[in-house]
C-alpha cells in the first residue's frame, strides 16, 4: 500500500510525457471499443434472433418472389405453428441518398411474430386499421422527424410497383425490443403494395414460427420439399442463418476489423514501452540509489511495471469511457440504409480496458526487468 | 571489532584484460570510529567503500561486518543486509525529486515494518538532527547543495544503521556549506556514537576523521 | 545547417532501441493506412475497369440502375437502327441486350450464401466488350443453356469450375468456358443467353442494352436523337460513366472508414513521437547548449531537431509501405449495395498511394516534432551548460 503511494508520486515525473503515454493507450482503446462495437452491431441480428423463427426464400436467390399460395402449403408442413410474410419495397423517400428499409408485411401476423416491434395497443390497432399505413422505428423517426400522422410519400424504386408514387400514413412509431429487429426501418401492409403491384401475390419472403427449435432443420427440409420440382422452389434457414448471410455480404468484416484492432494494439505497445524505456534510462541513478538503500530488485520490478500499468490503465479508462459516450451509430448519423445500429456496450468497454492493462504489463516488462537486473555499481559510476 | 577485511580482492574484466582494484586489502575498523580513506583516484577507495556497503562483492577475500561474512552473500541477502546495516551518503546526494524531503528519508523504513506514525517519528528526530525539521515539506529543487545534503545524512541515519558511509560527501559543495557537513559528521560521530568510513581526496575533510588510512594502486600505504 | 541536421541523424543512431521502436510504431500506422486505402482503389479499379470509353448503356428512363430499370424487347430494334452504334464486319450492330439477377451460391470462403451476379445477355456480349477474353474453354452457344463464367467468379462461388453444372431458374446450366476482363466487375459475374434466361426467371423484358458506338464523341449526337423519339422512353449513359457511379458509395464508405481509423492511429504514434523527441531534447541539453554558445541561431536547432522527427517518421512510413505491399492483388469482395451482387476486386497498391502514405509519416514526424523542436530552442545557453 505504502508502495503505491510510491508508484503514484513517480508517474508524476514527467506530467507530459505520462499524459501523451496514456493519451496513446486511450486512443488505442477508444478505437478497439469502436471497431468491436462496429462488429458486433453487423453480428447482433444474428445474435439476437430467434431460435423459433425460420425464413424461406427463393433457392435462386431473395430477390425473387414467390407465389401467395405458398402459404397454404408452408401452413399444412407439421411443425410450422404460424406464419407472415413480407417484401422489401425498395421505394425512394425524396432522394436516392435517403436511403433507409421499407417492407411490405402481412401486418397482423407480422406482429405476432415479430414481438419485438413494440408498440402501444392504440397505435398498433389504428395501424392495422389503416390500408394505407405504416409504422416506423424510433431511430428512423429521429432521422427524419416523423411523427405520428406524418405522410410519407415514397417514390417507387422497383419496377414491379408500377410508376405511381405511394403514399403512407404514420400511424405508430416502434421501438426494438431485440435486436433481431432494428429501429431504422418502415412498415406498411402488403395487401396495398400489392394491389397496386403489376404482377400480384409476389412475396418476397416467408417467416415462420416453428414450435420445437430442435427440430428446426427438418421443419426446413419439410417445407422445402413440398416445392421441390416446382418452378419456385424454395430455401429454408434458420433466422439465424438468415442473419448472418446479410453480416457477410461485406466482406469478412472479422478479419478487416481484426487486423486493424490488432495493428492499433501493436502501435501503442511499441509507444508505451518506448515511454517506459525512455523513463527507467532516466533514472537509473535513483533505481541504483534505492537497491543501496536496501530495497529489493524484485520490488523494484514492481515498481516499474506497476508504473506502466498505472498510466496504461489510465489512458484505458479514458479512451474507453470516451468511446462508450461518443461511438454510437445513431448518435455518429451514420446508422440506416444496410449499417446496422451499433454502440460501445459495458463488455467492449471492459475489453478495451483489459487491453490497456495488457498493454502496460508487456510495455513495462522489458524495462521493469532491466532496471531489476541493474549492477548498483555501474549505475552509480555512470553520473559521476 | 566491528568490521574485518582480510585479503580482500576486486579485479575488473576490460574486454580480455584483467585489472585489479584492489589487491590483497586487510583492514581493521573499531565501532565509533571516525575512518577517512584518502588516496588519489583510481587508488580504489570508492570499490573499498562499495565493498564495505555491500552494493558489491569481492573477487575474493573475507568482510565481516558485526559478526556477519557477507562476501558471497546472494543479491537479495545483501539487499537485506543493507537495509539493516548501511546508511549511505552520496556525492551528489542522490535525492528522489519527485519525492519531499520527508519521504526522501521516509525511503528507507519502508522497508521495515513500522507504522505509519513510528516513521514519522524516526524521520522528524532524523530531520532534527540534521537541523531541517522545517523543510520536511520541501522538494528537493527547492533546497541548497548544502540542505539536500543534509537531507541525504538523514535519509543515511533514520534506519539507525551500524554504519554510515559517505562518498565524497562535500566533493559537490561550497566550502562553507561543506564545513557545515564535517561538523555534522563529527558531532554523529562524538555524540551519537555512529560509525563512519569516509571516502576523501580533500586533506581538511580527512583532518576531521579519528583515523585516516591511505590507498593507492589497491593497497594500503603509508601517509 | 547541414552540421547540424548530420550531427543529429547520426545521434539518433546512439539511441538506436528508441528510434527503432518510434519508427515502427509509425510503419504500422502508414502500413494501416495503406492497407485499408488499397481496398477503396482495388474496389474502384475494378468498377471503373468496367466502363469502356466508346461503349453506351441504355435504361429505362429515370432509373437510376439496370437492376431497377425495363426495356421492352422491340425496343432492341430501334436501338440497333441508330447510325451511332457501330456494326461488326458482318453487319451486326453491336449492341446486347442484358439481364442482371442475383442467384445464390455458397462462398468458398466461409461457404455462406453469396449473391452472385448473373448477366443474361445477347450473342454479341463478348464483342460488345472487347477487353474480355476467354482463358479457358469457349464462349457458350447462344440458344443452349451453357454459360461462362468470370475468373474472379471461379475463384470465390463454389461449384462453378468449367464442366460444373449450375441448377437454377428451374434448369441446369453447364460451365462450358471462364473469362478474364483485366479484373472488372465482369470477372464477378456468370454469363448466360438471355433469350433462355428470360422465361427461366418469368421476365418478359430487358433490363438495359449496351451498346459500341463508331466513335466515343457519337455519344451526344445518339442522346439527343433518343431524347428526341418519343417511342423510347429511355436514358443513355456513357459505361464508364455509369460504373463510375455505381461504386460510388462504397468506395466513399470504404475511404471514410480507412481514413478515420488511420487519423485516430496517427494522433497516438504522434504522442509516441512527441515522447521521444522530447526525450532526445533532453538528452542532449548540454550539446545543444554548446552549439548556441558557439553561434548556431535558435532556427537552426529547430530545423534540425525537426529534420531529425522527420526522418524518422519518413523511415517507419518506408517500413510500412513495404510491411503493406504483400497486400497488394490479393483477391478479396465485398457487395456492391448499389447492385445487391457481390463484387471481387483485388487489394490495390498504386504509386500514388504511398506516396501519401509517406507524405503521412513525413507529416506525423514533423507534428510530433514540432513542440520538441521548440523546447530545444528555448533553452537557455547557460544552463545548457551548467547540466549534468
Amino acid at each position: 500500500m505504502k508502495f503505491l503511494a510510491l508508484i503514484f508520486k513517480s508517474a508524476r515525473r514527467s506530467k507530459r510525457r505520462t499524459a501523451l503515454t496514456a493519451l496513446s493507450v486511450a486512443i488505442a482503446v477508444f478505437l478497439f471499443a469502436s471497431l468491436r462495437a462496429v462488429l458486433d452491431g453487423f453480428n447482433a441480428g444474428a445474435a439476437g434472433s430467434s431460435s423459433t423463427r425460420i425464413i424461406t426464400i427463393r433457392s435462386t436467390s431473395l430477390i425473387f418472389a414467390m407465389p401467395s399460395s405458398h402459404a397454404n402449403a408452408i401452413r399444412g408442413v407439421d411443425g410450422v405453428r404460424d406464419l407472415s410474410w413480407a417484401n422489401w419495397f425498395g421505394g425512394i423517400y425524396k432522394d436516392p441518398q435517403n436511403f433507409f428499409a421499407q417492407f411490405a408485411v402481412d401486418a397482423e401476423s407480422y406482429l405476432r411474430l415479430y414481438p419485438e416491434i413494440l408498440l402501444t395497443p392504440d397505435e398498433k390497432q389504428a395501424f392495422l386499421d389503416d390500408r394505407t399505413g405504416c409504422v416506423v422505428g424510433d431511430g428512423l423517426a429521429r432521422t427524419y422527424g416523423f411523427k405520428v400522422g406524418d405522410r410519407i410519400v415514397l417514390q417507387v424504386g422497383i419496377p414491379i410497383y408500377g410508376t405511381q408514387d405511394f403514399t403512407f400514413t404514420v400511424r405508430g412509431i416502434y421501438r426494438a425490443g431485440g435486436t433481431a429487429v432494428d429501429n431504422q426501418s418502415m412498415m406498411f401492409h402488403w395487401k396495398y403494395a400489392d394491389e397496386r403491384a403489376i404482377e400480384k401475390g409476389q412475396i418476397g419472403w416467408f417467416v415462420e414460427e416453428i414450435d420445437n427449435p430442435d427440430r428446426s432443420a427438418a421443419i426446413a427440409l419439410a417445407i422445402d420439399e413440398k416445392f421441390t420440382n416446382t418452378p419456385y422452389e424454395t430455401k429454408t434457414n434458420t433466422e439465424q442463418q438468415f442473419m448472418a448471410s446479410f453480416a457477410s455480404m461485406f466482406g469478412n468484416l472479422n478479419l478487416l476489423l481484426g487486423s486493424i484492432a490488432f495493428a492499433v494494439v501493436v502501435t501503442t505497445l511499441f509507444v508505451a514501452a518506448n515511454t517506459m524505456a525512455m523513463s527507467v534510462r532516466e533514472r537509473t541513478t535513483e533505481i541504483a540509489v534505492m537497491r543501496t538503500l536496501g530495497f529489493p530488485s524484485q520490488t523494484i520490478f514492481f515498481f516499474i511495471a506497476g508504473e506502466g500499468m498505472l498510466i496504461s490503465l489510465l489512458g484505458g479508462v479514458l479512451g474507453a469511457g470516451l468511446a462508450v459516450l461518443l461511438v454510437n451509430g445513431e448518435r455518429l448519423g451514420i446508422t440506416g440504409g444496410f449499417v446496422p445500429a451499433f454502440g460501445v456496450s459495458p463488455r467492449n468497454a471492459l475489453t478495451g480496458l483489459a487491453i490497456s492493462a495488457g498493454i502496460g504489463l508487456v510495455a513495462g516488462l522489458v524495462p521493469a526487468t532491466l532496471a531489476s537486473r541493474l549492477k548498483i555499481v555501474d549505475a552509480l559510476r555512470r553520473v559521476a | 571489532m566491528l568490521i574485518e577485511l582480510r585479503d580482500v580482492t576486486k579485479m575488473y574484466k576490460r574486454d580480455t584484460l584483467e585489472v585489479s582494484v584492489l589487491d590483497r586489502v586487510t583492514m581493521s575498523v573499531d565501532e565509533g570510529q571516525f575512518l577517512a580513506l584518502m588516496g588519489p583516484s583510481g587508488s580504489g577507495k570508492s570499490t573499498l567503500l562499495n565493498l564495505l556497503a555491500g552494493i558489491d562483492q569481492p573477487t575474493s577475500g573475507s568482510i565481516r561486518i558485526a559478526g556477519a561474512e557477507i562476501a558471497g552473500l546472494s543479491e537479495r541477502q545483501l539487499a537485506g543486509w543493507r537495509a539493516q546495516h548501511v546508511g549511505f551518503i552520496f556525492q551528489l546526494y542522490n535525492l528522489i525529486p519527485v519525492l519531499t524531503a520527508f519521504e526522501n528519508v521516509e525511503l528507507p523504513l519502508l522497508l521495515t515494518s513500522l507504522s505509519k506514525k513510528q516513521r514519522r517519528d524516526h524521520v522528524m528526530t532524523a530531520l532534527d538532527i540534521v537541523g531541517l525539521h522545517d523543510r520536511s515539506g520541501h522538494y528537493p529543487r527547492q533546497l541548497s547543495g548544502g540542505q539536500e545534503q543534509r537531507v541525504a545524512i538523514a535519509r543515511a541515519i533514520v534506519t539507525d544503521p551500524t554504519l554510515l558511509l559517505a562518498d565524497e560527501p562535500t566533493g559537490d559543495l561550497d566550502a562553507k556549506s561543506g564545513q557545515d557537513i564535517l561538523t555534522l559528521l563529527q558531532r554523529l560521530n562524538t555524540e551519537f556514537r555512529k560509525t563512519i568510513i569516509m571516502v576523501t581526496h580533500d586533506p581538511h575533510a580527512a583532518e576531521r576523521a579519528t583515523r585516516v588510512l591511505h590507498l593507492e594502486k589497491g593497497t594500503f600505504v603509508a601517509a | 545547417m547541414g552540421l547540424i541536421a548530420g550531427y543529429n541523424l547520426r545521434s539518433m543512431l546512439v539511441r538506436k532501441g528508441t528510434a527503432a521502436m518510434t519508427s515502427l510504431g509509425i510503419a504500422m500506422v502508414v502500413a494501416v493506412f495503406v492497407m485499408t486505402l488499397s481496398i477503396a482503389q482495388g474496389f474502384r479499379a475494378t468498377l471503373v475497369a468496367s466502363g469502356s470509353p466508346d461503349n453506351v448503356i441504355v435504361m429505362r428512363k429515370g432509373a437510376t440502375s439496370e437492376n431497377v430499370s425495363a426495356i421492352a424487347k422491340p425496343q432492341l430494334a430501334l436501338i440497333e437502327s441508330f447510325p451511332q452504334v457501330l456494326s461488326d464486319s458482318s453487319r451486326r450492330p453491336l449492341v446486347s441486350p442484358e439481364l442482371v439477377v442475383i442467384i445464390s451460391l455458397p462462398r468458398i470462403g466461409d461457404g455462406q450464401p453469396a449473391n452472385v451476379p448473373l448477366r443474361a445477355v445477347g450473342p454479341r456480349a463478348f464483342d460488345v466488350r472487347e477487353n474480355l477474353s476467354i482463358v479457358e474453354g469457349r464462349r457458350f452457344e447462344p440458344g443452349t443453356r451453357e454459360i461462362n463464367v468470370g475468373r474472379l467468379a471461379v475463384g470465390r462461388f463454389a461449384g462453378l469450375g468449367i464442366g460444373s453444372e449450375v441448377k437454377f431458374g428451374s434448369a441446369v446450366w453447364t460451365v462450358v468456358g471462364v473469362f478474364e476482363a483485366d479484373d472488372a466487375s465482369f470477372e464477378s459475374e456468370v454469363w448466360g443467353d438471355i433469350d433462355l434466361m428470360l422465361p427461366a426467371f418469368q421476365r418478359n423484358e430487358y433490363q438495359s442494352l449496351t451498346a459500341k458506338l463508331t466513335d466515343a464523341s457519337a455519344f451526344e449526337s445518339l442522346a439527343a436523337a433518343i431524347d428526341a423519339d418519343p417511342r423510347l422512353q429511355l436514358t443513355v449513359r456513357r459505361e464508364r460513366d455509369y460504373y463510375a457511379e455505381q461504386s460510388q458509395t462504397m468506395t466513399t464508405i470504404i475511404r471514410v472508414f480507412g481514413t478515420f481509423v488511420t487519423l485516430i492511429l496517427s494522433v497516438g504514434a504522434m504522442f509516441g513521437a512527441m515522447n521521444t523527441m522530447y526525450a532526445a531534447v533532453a538528452y542532449r541539453t548540454r550539446e545543444v547548449g554548446t552549439l548556441r554558445a558557439l553561434g548556431f541561431s535558435r532556427s537552426r536547432i529547430v530545423v534540425a531537431f525537426l529534420v531529425e522527427s522527420v526522418a524518422l517518421s519518413l523511415l517507419g512510413g518506408i517500413i510500412g509501405c513495404v510491411l503493406a505491399l504483400p497486400v497488394h492483388g490479393l483477391s478479396t469482395g465485398t457487395t456492391n449495395m448499389a447492385s445487391f451482387s457481390e463484387v471481387a476486386f483485388k487489394f490495390r497498391i498504386t504509386p500514388a498511394l504511398m506516396v501519401a502514405g509517406l507524405v503521412f509519416s513525413a507529416l506525423m514526424g514533423a507534428a510530433g516534432g514540432l513542440l520538441p523542436a521548440l523546447r530545444a530552442a528555448r533553452i537557455p545557453v547557460a544552463r545548457a551548460l551548467r547540466e549534468i
